[in-house]
C-alpha cells in the first residue's frame, strides 16, 4: 500500500518535473531568506548573514539533486532522456539512420513475406491434427529381379493388416480421382473425388462443420449413397446453403445425398500412388472435392497378387516409432506371403506423411530456407557494419560525456537507446514490407498455385527475423560502446581532435564485414541466376510439337450411357468422338481437329510395359511407355513429324490394331532395329491381340517440359477414351473459339462435362507454374540481397567520406584533383568488395553442387550465370561507392577547414 | 524527529523545522539544514505529512508541513517502540541489586 503510494507520487513527479523544480527553488529561496532575516536580527551584517545562512544550509545543488533523485523514477527519467538524445543524434546522421532502418526493414520484410507464402502454399496442407503421427502406407514386392518394388495398396492386404496391427491407431484406404457432379439440371462439372474407407477423417483428425462424418455402415453394400463436401464444394454447388445436409446431387449420373461439409482449408495433399512414378495430378490443386465412402468391389475382396490400386494413410499410436510400425507391418506381410503361398513376397513401406508430400519439393524448400538465411545474414552483417561505423563518431561523444562525469552505465544506456530506436523503426518498416510483399506475391503468382488466398503473415518467422536483426542492431551498437568506455577520455579527446584519424579507426573490421556481405550476396546471386537460366531454358527448348494456335477441350464422358466396358458403350463413345470431330471441323477458321486420351503436361499417364511377342524382354528391363488413343489427324494438328513408316489412315478403321511409336520408344524397345512391321503386346485394354507398329514419330515433351516421353499411339477406333482431349488448331484466337467449342460439344451431348477448355499455351504455362514460382521467389531473394549489399557498401562509404571531410578539404586545398579523390574513395571501397566477391565465388562453387538437382539442363558452372552475377554485383558496388566519392570530390575546402 | 517536531509545533516550514531540531538537540545535531528537504519529501511520499503553500510570520511565501493522520499513528507506533526499547535497555543498564 505504502509502496504503491510512493510509486504513484514518484510517477506523478515524472510529468510535472519543471513545475516541481520551480517549487523546490521557491522553497529553498524562502529558507535562505528566513535564515538571513534571523541572522540579521541577531546583529550580523547583510553579507555575513547570507554567508552564514548558506553555510548552514549546505550545498544547494547537492540538496536539489538529492531531492530530485528521490522525487521521480530516475531510471525512467534517464531512459527518456536517452531516447530523446538518441533521436537527436540519429537526426543528425540521417544517412546512417535511413540506411540502418531500411536494411532492417528489407531484411525482415523479404524474409517474412516469402516465408509466409512458402509456409501456406507448401507446408500448410499437412496441417492435420498431430501430423507427426500420420504416415503413408504402401506395399512392397520384395526380392524381385529389380530389387524391392514399392507399390500401391491392395484392399485385401490392407484389411488384413488392420485386423492384425498393434502399432497403428487407425488407418484408411482410399483412391483419388475425378467425379462428374451436377445438381441434376445443369451441365455436370468435374470435381476432385476421394473414395475412402469411412475411417478416413477419423484418421486425419478432421470433423465436419455441418452434418456428420462417415460411419462404417456407409460402406456396406446396398447402403444409401452419401457424400461429404469440401468447404469449397459446398460453396460452389450450394452457395454455402446452411441446410445442405440431406440435399441430393448427381454423382456420375447417380443421385447421392449430402451428409456433411468439411471445414475450410481441409484438402487432402497429393500422395503419389507410387513414389517412382512422375505423375502430376490436378487433384492437388482442386479445392472442390467430394468424398465418398469406399465400397470394395468383388475384385477388391478377392485379388491377392494383383489389384494394387489404392493409397493408404495411417496414424501411429502415440508412443510407437515409425521403425517399429514398419517392422511390425513388414513382418505381418512376410508371414502372410508364406502362409497364403503367394508367388510374390510382400513387404510394407511407411513414410511420414509430411515427408511424402514434400518429397518432390524438399530440395526447393531447403534452397528457400538457405536463401532466407542468406538474406538475414546479409542484413545482420550490414547492421553490424553500420553500427561499427557509427560507433567511431559516438566514441568522441562518449569521451566527452565521460569527461563530464557520465557513469559507465549511462554511457552504455545512451548507445542502447539509439540502437533500440533504429531497431524498432526498422521492425515496424519490416512488418510493412512483409505485408506489402505478400500482396505483391499473391498478385504475381500464377493462378493454379493452391491456397494463395489463404496466405497470411507468418508470425513466428516475423518474430524470429525481427528478434535476430534487432539483436544484431543492439549487440553491435553496444559492443563498440563497451570498448570505448575502456578508453581514457583524455586520450580519446586528444586523438579525435583531428577527424582524419578516426576514419581509419576500426576500418579493418568494417572492411571485413563489407567483404562478408558481398560474399553472401555473390552466392545468392549466382544461385538465383542459375535458377533463372534454368527456367528460361525450360521454356525455350525444343518441345517437339507446336503449341501456338492450339485450343484444348477436355471432355469427360461420365454419364451412365458411357458407363461400362461393353461393346455397345464402346460404339457410343466412338460415335461421340466422331460427331465431335466433324462438328468442330466445321467451325470457321478451324484447320485441324484431333483427339488424344490425356491432357498434355500432366505427367505420365496410362503407363504400360512394352512387351514384344517376337523378342521377350526381361521383366526388369521392359521400358515403361505412355499409351495414347488418338485420331488420325493428331500428328498434323500437333505438328509432330513422322520419321518412318506411315500415319494412321481411314482404312485402319476396320482393323485398328496398329500403332505409331515415338523415337525414344523405338530406341528403348527395338535396340536400333527397324520397328515398322513389328508387333507389341497388350497395349489395348480389352484386347489380347497384339498391335502392329506402322510408323515412328519424333519425340515430344508432351507430358511435361522437363522430359521427352516414351509414347505409343493407337487409333481411338481400337479404344475410345472416357476422357477424350480434343485439340483444335485454328486461325481464330482461343478466347473467341472457346465459347463456340463449348456450344458445339454440348449440342452433341449436354450430359458430358467439359472440365478444361483453354489454349495449349496456357496449359504449358501452368505446367511450369511451380518452377516459375520458385524462380520468382529466388529472384526476389537475390534482389533483396543485392539491394542490401548496395546499401551496405553505400552506408559504409558515405559515412567514412563524411568523417574524412576535413581530410578531403585539405587535399583539395593542397591541389588534389576531383578525379584523384574519386579514385581514392573507389579504391578504398574496392578492396573489401573484390575480396568478398572472391570468397563468395569460392563459396558459390561449393554451394551450387547442392542446387544442381533443381536445375534443368543447366550446368552448375554456367559461365553466363556466374560472370553475369559478378558483373551485376560489381556494377552495384561501384554505383554505391560512386555517390560518396562524388561527394568527397565536391567538398568545399574553406568550409571544412573552418568547421573544427 | 521531524514528526515529533510537527506534533509539538503544529504546521511549520522547512526552515522552522530545521531550526527547531537544532534547538531541541541543543545544537548536538548540526546537520546541513538543506538535508531536511529530501527527508521531508520522503515523509510526504509515505503520506505521513502534508504540505501546502502558506505565508510565514515574516510575510514570506513558504511551504508549510503538517502531520497527517497516518503520521500521527506512526508517531504513536514509533514512540511505543522506542519506549519499549528504552525500557529494556534501562533494565539492562540498571545497577543490579
Amino acid at each position: 500500500m505504502e509502496l504503491i503510494r510512493i510509486l504513484a507520487s514518484r510517477l506523478k513527479a515524472l510529468f510535472g518535473g519543471r513545475r516541481l523544480d520551480a517549487e523546490l527553488d521557491d522553497e529553498v529561496r524562502a529558507h535562505i531568506a528566513m535564515a538571513v532575516e534571523e541572522n540579521v536580527a541577531r546583529g550580523m551584517s547583510a553579507e555575513e548573514a547570507r554567508t552564514a545562512a548558506l553555510r548552514a544550509f549546505g550545498g544547494v545543488t547537492q540538496v536539489k539533486e538529492q531531492y530530485r533523485t528521490r522525487r521521480g523514477v530516475p531510471l525512467l527519467e534517464q531512459a527518456w532522456r536517452d531516447v530523446r538524445f538518441g533521436v537527436r543524434q540519429l537526426r543528425r546522421a540521417p544517412g546512417f539512420t535511413a540506411t540502418a532502418i531500411l536494411t532492417l526493414a528489407l531484411g525482415i520484410g523479404a524474409v517474412t513475406s516469402v516465408y509466409s507464402v512458402v509456409d501456406t502454399v507448401l507446408l500448410k496442407p499437412i496441417a492435420f491434427r498431430d501430423p507427426g503421427r500420420l504416415v503413408v502406407m504402401r506395399e512392397a514386392e520384395e526380392e524381385t529381379e529389380a530389387g524391392t518394388r514399392v507399390m500401391p495398396d491392395n484392399y485385401r492386404h490392407f484389411m488384413r493388416l488392420m485386423g492384425d496391427t498393434k502399432t497403428l491407431e487407425g488407418a484408411a484406404i482410399f483412391d483419388a480421382n475425378g467425379a462428374s457432379v451436377s445438381l441434376g439440371s445443369d451441365h455436370p462439372r468435374i470435381v476432385g473425388a476421394v473414395t475412402a474407407s469411412p475411417s478416413f477423417f477419423r484418421v486425419l483428425g478432421v470433423q465436419p462443420i455441418l452434418g456428420r462424418d462417415f460411419v462404417d455402415s456407409d460402406a456396406n453394400e446396398g447402403a444409401a449413397r452419401v457424400v461429404l463436401l469440401s468447404y469449397e464444394g459446398w460453396q460452389s454447388f450450394f452457395q454455402g446453403d446452411p441446410r445442405v445436409v440431406g440435399r441430393t446431387l448427381m454423382n456420375g449420373g447417380q443421385p447421392a445425398t449430402v451428409i456433411g461439409v468439411l471445414p475450410a482449408g481441409v484438402r487432402f495433399p497429393d500422395i503419389s500412388i507410387a513414389p517412382s512414378l512422375v505423375t502430376q495430378s490436378s487433384l492437388g490443386a482442386r479445392e472442390d472435392v467430394i468424398f465418398e465412402a469406399l465400397r470394395p468391389n468383388k475384385f477388391d475382396l478377392s485379388a491377392d497378387n494383383s489389384n494394387f490400386n489404392y493409397r493408404a494413410i495411417a496414424r501411429l499410436k502415440p508412443d510407437v516409432t515409425l521403425a517399429r510400425a514398419q517392422g511390425e507391418l513388414e513382418g505381418l506381410q512376410n508371414a502372410y506371403s508364406q502362409s497364403a503361398h503367394l508367388p510374390i513376397r510382400l513387404g510394407a513401406r511407411l513414410t511420414p506423411l509430411n515427408a511424402d508430400v514434400t518429397s518432390g519439393i524438399s530440395g526447393a524448400l531447403w534452397l528457400m530456407f538457405a536463401a532466407v538465411g542468406g538474406v538475414l545474414l546479409i542484413a545482420c552483417v550490414n547492421l553490424a557494419n553500420l553500427q561499427l561505423v557509427r560507433a567511431v563518431t559516438a566514441e568522441r561523444e562518449t569521451a566527452v560525456r565521460a569527461a563530464l562525469g557520465a557513469s559507465k552505465s549511462q554511457l552504455v544506456m545512451a548507445r542502447l537507446a539509439e540502437s533500440l530506436i533504429v531497431a524498432i523503426a526498422g521492425g515496424v518498416g519490416g512488418v510493412a514490407f512483409a505485408v506489402a510483399g505478400i500482396r505483391i506475391f499473391v498478385a504475381i503468382a500464377p493462378g493454379n498455385i493452391p491456397r494463395l488466398n489463404e496466405v497470411r503473415l507468418s508470425l513466428p518467422v516475423l518474430l524470429f527475423a525481427m528478434a535476430l536483426s534487432v539483436a544484431a542492431a543492439i549487440v553491435f551498437g553496444i559492443l563498440p560502446a563497451l570498448r570505448s568506455i575502456g578508453v581514457q577520455p583524455q586520450r580519446a579527446l586528444q586523438r579525435n581532435s583531428s577527424r582524419t584519424a578516426s576514419a581509419r579507426d576500426g576500418g579493418g573490421t568494417r572492411s571485413l564485414l563489407v567483404g562478408a556481405q558481398v560474399a553472401c550476396t555473390v552466392v545468392l546471386l549466382i544461385v538465383t541466376s542459375l535458377v533463372l537460366r534454368s527456367f528460361s531454358h525450360l521454356l525455350h527448348q525444343e518441345r517437339g510439337f507446336d503449341t501456338s494456335h492450339l485450343t484444348l477441350a477436355q471432355v469427360d464422358l461420365f454419364s451412365p450411357q458411357y458407363g461400362d466396358n461393353s461393346l455397345k458403350v464402346e460404339a457410343t463413345k466412338q460415335a461421340f468422338v466422331d460427331r465431335t470431330l466433324t462438328a468442330l471441323g466445321q467451325l470457321p477458321g478451324v484447320q485441324q481437329v484431333a483427339i488424344s486420351s490425356a491432357m498434355p503436361m500432366t505427367g505420365e499417364t496410362w503407363i504400360d510395359e512394352l512387351s514384344r511377342p517376337d523378342h521377350p524382354i526381361p521383366e526388369a528391363q521392359k521400358p515403361m511407355v505412355n499409351v495414347r488413343f488418338v485420331s488420325e489427324d493428331y500428328l498434323k494438328t500437333m505438328q509432330i513429324p513422322l520419321l518412318a513408316g506411315r500415319n494412321f489412315a481411314d482404312s485402319d478403321r476396320a482393323n485398328p490394331r496398329v500403332a505409331l511409336i515415338s523415337e525414344g520408344t523405338a530406341r528403348a524397345g527395338f535396340n536400333g532395329e527397324n520397328p515398322v512391321g513389328r508387333k507389341l503386346e497388350s497395349i489395348i485394354p480389352d484386347g489380347q491381340q497384339p498391335v502392329t507398329v506402322i510408323g515412328v514419330v519424333a519425340d515430344t515433351r508432351i507430358n511435361g517440359l522437363k522430359n521427352t516421353a516414351l509414347m505409343v499411339y493407337v487409333p481411338y477406333w481400337a479404344f475410345a477414351p472416357w476422357t477424350p482431349l480434343i485439340l483444335v488448331r485454328s486461325t481464330q484466337a482461343s478466347d473467341a473459339l472457346i465459347p463456340e467449342m463449348r456450344k458445339t460439344i454440348w449440342n452433341i451431348d449436354p450430359t458430358v462435362a467439359i472440365p478444361e477448355l483453354k489454349s495449349m499455351d496456357e496449359q504449358v504455362d501452368e505446367s511450369v507454374a511451380t518452377d516459375r514460382f520458385q524462380t520468382v521467389v529466388l529472384t526476389s531473394f537475390g534482389g533483396a540481397a543485392l539491394l542490401l549489399a548496395l546499401l551496405g557498401v553505400y552506408g559504409v562509404m558515405a559515412y567514412s567520406v563524411s568523417l574524412r571531410q576535413q581530410e578531403f578539404g585539405i587535399r583539395i586545398a593542397l591541389g588534389s584533383g576531383k578525379a584523384a579523390l574519386i579514385k581514392l574513395v573507389l579504391v578504398q571501397a574496392a578492396t573489401p568488395v573484390l575480396l568478398g566477391a572472391g570468397v563468395g565465388l569460392a563459396a558459390a562453387l561449393l554451394a551450387v553442387r547442392w542446387v544442381q538437382s533443381l536445375l534443368f539442363q543447366t550446368p552448375v558452372l554456367d559461365p553466363v550465370s556466374i560472370g553475369g552475377s559478378l558483373l551485376v554485383l560489381l556494377a552495384a558496388a561501384t554505383l554505391a561507392a560512386t555517390i560518396p566519392a562524388m561527394r568527397a570530390s565536391s567538398v568545399d575546402p574553406m568550409q571544412t577547414l573552418r568547421m573544427e | 524527529m521531524v514528526l515529533k517536531t510537527l506534533e509539538s509545533m503544529g504546521p511549520l516550514h522547512g526552515y522552522g523545522i530545521a531550526r527547531r531540531i537544532e534547538q531541541v538537540s541543543g545544537n548536538a545535531l548540526r546537520l546541513n539544514q538543506g538535508t531536511i528537504y529530501p527527508a521531508l519529501l520522503r515523509l510526504e511520499q509515505r503520506g505521513w505529512i502534508k504540505a501546502e503553500w502558506g505565508t510565514s510570520e515574516s510575510n514570506r511565501r513558504a511551504k508549510f508541513y503538517s502531520l497527517s493522520r497516518p503520521g500521527r499513528k506512526q508517531i504513536e507506533k514509533e514512540t511505543e517502540n522506542w519506549e519499549r526499547v528504552a525500557a529494556t535497555m534501562a533494565r539492562f543498564l540498571a545497577p543490579s541489586n
